[in-house]
């Protein structure tokens, strides 16, 4: 028995067990202690009212949901970042592609080009937000200044709550484009170059070449893209921080901003963690369904 | 290519397009600058002043006195510096054990690690505040740090980085009686050099850019990062000092925006192909 157990502890040293879990384990501390137990945090708060200074916990079941349910700020919010989703998620990615498929042919000064339209990808969301803010000024903001210019009517922008949720989408845009279109472009550039050729022997025009080759080809980008992007736009608070503050009248509050207010403003945490939690469950039910949706698009040849 | 005139003409219609893109994407950096160097008079100008009627720096010392960028600097440097090598070396170490050896419940550690990238920060700050308030984290380096020591997603990359080195390699190097950390350190991390490079720019850049967690922790002035400062510079000056704020969005976008411009081949690249989160 003894002389068994030796033999095993020796085998598993021979295939290194002992580094193996050596080397795992910071990144599992560390994970464990600061995400994947704040994650299972999240969902046990979310069913409490917290008193943090208190520090008392008082179980109240789904008291927190409850309330959500009939929260008016936050179903403003959520139908916001809704709209917001589900608006910059295609046109985004729509635009991407439109400029990929631009910037595959070639024309000169492609490089340097496409390293501008990349530039607000590498740039911070807030700084580059406070000058949107300052473009969007009503009076004095470029935007406005050029709409006079050429003799068209001045837009409120951020001060009206009829375009202030348009105005952030349009500065998100401008932002996501240029890693959308760099992305579909390095798909673009990995398909091969006979498939098209074959499709123009056969007497297939750009168009038609278009929809029925690069499209589905590139069906994995496309796949990749839309969830990588809803996620990310599920999350969108920085630009909303800086450029409006959820206003005027909440017509730009989103989830989190108001998960935000709720956790580190009002001290809410309990609230705020339901709020979190029914975040993250919209989250996964979209990227869930556009995976199994996309699946059904994907094509080899 | 330039076999037809139509050929030419479709060329010539693409650059347009494409130019006038890029004019609309650069505008607001443009404006940015021009904005910072004009004098006041100019900045209200109509029509508008292109180019400033002369160059001046006043916004930009206005800029530097009411805040103290050297510090919102080094705090974001020591932020960005320590979870990148922190994130570094351990995923090093770790992509190398998922890599290399094969050990009990090794699948579902390595899902366990990935399964972190589903739940985002904005998700978990809620929980990981109530924990750092009990630890006295709060308001803290180690506080804007906690959730960024590692990288799940560096990883995942450098794990698939070290699948590609041929296992011959790893034996050569025992056989020369090198131990398992020398092997990773000296043997393995020169030849993934290149992802490791990819991996810490992207991590920089998320450390950099990064806001939301970093304003849920700080409270004290003098811990602010360069985000959190530029976010709380434009509050108290209202809607006329336009100057001095363009100036703050220069003085803090200027050193990444030369440094993406020096080398940017890289930094799309390296983006584009491993997706951008950390």
């Amino acid at each position: 028995m003894l002389r068994a157990t030796r033999r095993l502890i020796r085998q598993l040293h021979a295939r290194h067990v002992w580094h193996a879990y050596l080397f795992v384990a910071p990144i599992l501390i560390l994970f464990g202690a600061f995400r994947v137990v704040p994650s299972i945090q999240t969902l046990f708060y979310s069913v409490y009212r917290v008193e943090l200074l208190r520090g008392r916990f008082t179980f109240i079941g789904l008291d927190n949901f409850r309330e959500l349910l009939f929260d008016p700020t936050f179903h403003q919010a959520a139908r916001n970042t809704l709209v917001y989703v589900a608006v910059i998620v295609p046109v985004s990615a729509a635009l991407g592609l439109l400029f990929a498929v631009l910037f595959d042919a070639r024309f000169p000064l492609r490089e340097f080009f496409k390293a501008l339209y990349f530039a607000p990808m590498v740039t911070s969301t807030v700084a580059a937000a406070v000058v949107w803010w300052w473009l969007y000024n009503p009076q004095f903001g470029l935007f406005n200044v050029l709409l006079r210019l050429v003799g068209l009517p001045i837009q409120p922008w951020l001060m009206s709550s009829r375009t202030a949720l348009f105005s952030i989408i349009l500065f998100s845009i401008w932002k996501w484009v240029g890693y959308n279109m760099v992305v579909y472009l390095a798909g673009l550039q990995a398909i091969p170059e006979s498939f098209l050729e074959a499709a123009r022997i056969d007497g297939a025009g750009g168009v038609q070449r278009f929809w029925r080759i690069t499209l589905p080809l590139l069906a994995p980008t496309t796949a990749f893209l839309l969830i990588y992007n809803s996620i990310q736009a599920f999350q969108v608070f920085d630009q909303v921080f800086v450029l409006t503050s959820g206003g005027p009248a909440g017509s730009t509050n989103v989830i989190v901003l108001d998960l935000y207010r709720q956790a580190f403003e009002r001290y809410n945490f309990g609230y705020a963690a339901a709020q979190a939690t029914v975040l993250f469950v919209l989250t996964l039910a979209v990227t869930v369904f556009q995976y199994v949706y996309s699946k059904r698009f994907e094509v080899s040849y | 290519m330039w076999t037809t005139p139509l050929r030419a003409l479709g060329t010539l219609g693409i650059f347009v397009i494409v130019a006038g893109g890029a004019v609309l994407m650069i505008l607001p950096f443009y404006w940015m600058l021009v904005t910072a160097l004009s004098p006041a008079t100019d900045v209200m100008a109509f029509p508008p002043r292109w180019v400033p009627s002369h160059v001046t720096f006043e916004h930009v010392w206005y800029a530097l006195r009411k805040a103290p960028w050297h510090l919102y600097y080094w705090n974001s440097l020591v932020v960005a510096v320590v979870s990148v090598g922190c994130s570094l070396l351990f995923g090093l170490f770790a992509g190398y054990a998922f890599a290399v050896y094969r050990f009990p419940l090794q699948n579902v550690l390595f899902l366990l690690i990935l399964s972190t990238l589903m739940v985002p920060v904005q998700v978990t700050s809620v929980a990981l505040y109530i924990l750092l308030s009990r630890i006295g984290w709060v308001d803290t380096y180690a506080g804007i740090l906690a959730p960024n020591f590692g990288s799940a997603f560096g990883v995942f990359l450098l794990r698939q980085a070290i699948r590609q080195v041929p296992h011959e390699l790893v034996e050569a190097g025992r056989i020369d009686g090198a131990g398992e950390v020398r092997i990773v350190l000296t043997l393995i991390a020169p030849l993934v050099r290149t992802m490791l490079a990819t991996v810490a720019m992207i991590l920089f850049l998320g450390s950099w850019n990064d806001f939301l967690w970093p304003v849920i922790v700080i409270n004290s002035a003098n811990l602010r990062t360069v985000p959190v400062g530029m976010a709380l510079f434009k509050d108290p000056y209202g809607n006329i000092n336009y100057g001095p704020l363009m100036a703050a969005a220069v003085i803090s976008t200027g050193p990444m925006l030369l440094a993406y411009a020096l080398s940017q081949r890289f930094m799309i690249r390296g983006i584009a192909t491993t997706g951008l989160k950390g």
